[in-house]
């Protein structure tokens, strides 16, 4: 991976967290809208300005691909490059509340 | 029904003012029709509706329009037109959920803006700097023609202040962004 793409995606934006981790299935904009809605009991609601711009930035720098247009909708799946994105910043995100569970278990 | 028309400018960097300006005139019973020319809007008259409005500038979008207008729909923002880059969309505010906006972060936000500068601004800044400047130098220092070098001397004057007026706009949102 290339130092471009930590920068840019480590740490990323809550918006591209949540494409990156619905698409390890294939899925479209429209069904990550609703997937993330779901699994957050409607607490994040992506918007489409956001989900249009991400997509494309994604897939420009190679985290996710196209698979197939279903309708007017294309469907996109994560890459290995993109894999190797969540899994740092999952990482990342583990060790910040590992440490903040230390720091407030010692306070207490 | 009865239409209306109403002439106003917005710079490129008003997009939000512009959203603005159509929801007010929803709300005071005016729905937006289109945008003709540079800054002509029509109206026809409707209910008072509080509708959110709003413009994206997305180059990408518009060479896959229909898939683009598709994911908007499914979001339930209506595609009203394009002009200039912008797309227009609407949607009730009825259906949000709070003040609902096409960007739910100031990541993407940014990235707008950062579209808008590269398609709209930054070939005037080329056309300044590759055309206009050499241009001026030419005419007063090699031809000595003051007729031309007045008048291209008037248009580096003109994109001075465009150039200026966008700088301090520029610097205004960064500290909006800020707050």
């Amino acid at each position: 991976m290339d130092a471009h793409i930590r920068k840019v995606y480590v740490p990323m934006t809550e918006t591209g967290f949540y494409i990156l981790l619905c698409l390890q299935e294939p899925n479209h904009g429209y069904g990550i809208v609703q997937r993330v809605e779901e699994l957050t009991g409607g607490e994040i609601r992506l918007t489409p300005g956001t989900m249009y711009g991400s997509l494309s930035k994604m897939e420009k720098d190679g985290l996710i691909h196209f698979v197939r247009a279903e309708e007017k909708r294309k469907l996109y799946c994560i890459t290995d490059l993109g894999k190797e994105v969540l899994g740092l910043e999952l990482k990342r995100i583990q060790r910040l509340y590992q440490t903040a569970m230390e720091v407030s278990g010692r306070e207490q | 029904m009865s239409n209306k028309k109403e002439v106003k400018f917005f710079n490129i960097m008003q997009y939000e003012k512009e959203a603005a300006y159509l929801r007010n005139m929803h709300k005071s019973g005016w729905k937006f029709v289109r945008m003709t020319g540079l800054g002509m809007y029509h109206f026809e008259s409707c209910e008072p509706e509080d509708v959110i409005y709003q413009l994206d500038y997305n180059q990408e979008g518009l060479k896959n329009k229909e898939e683009y207008v598709q994911m908007f729909a499914d979001c339930g923002w209506e595609y009203l037109q394009d002009a200039f880059g912008y797309s227009y969309f609407r949607k009730p505010a009825s259906q949000t959920v709070g003040e609902e906006s096409i960007f739910c972060d100031e990541a993407s936000r940014m990235e707008m803006m950062n579209r808008v500068f590269k398609g709209r601004l930054i070939p005037l800044i080329v056309i300044y700097c590759c055309c206009l400047l050499p241009q001026l130098l030419n005419a007063t220092f090699i031809y000595d023609s003051p007729v031309i070098a007045s008048l291209l001397g008037g248009l580096v004057g003109l994109y001075t202040v465009i150039f200026g007026v966008f700088a301090y706009q520029y610097y205004q949102f960064m500290k909006d962004k800020k707050r």
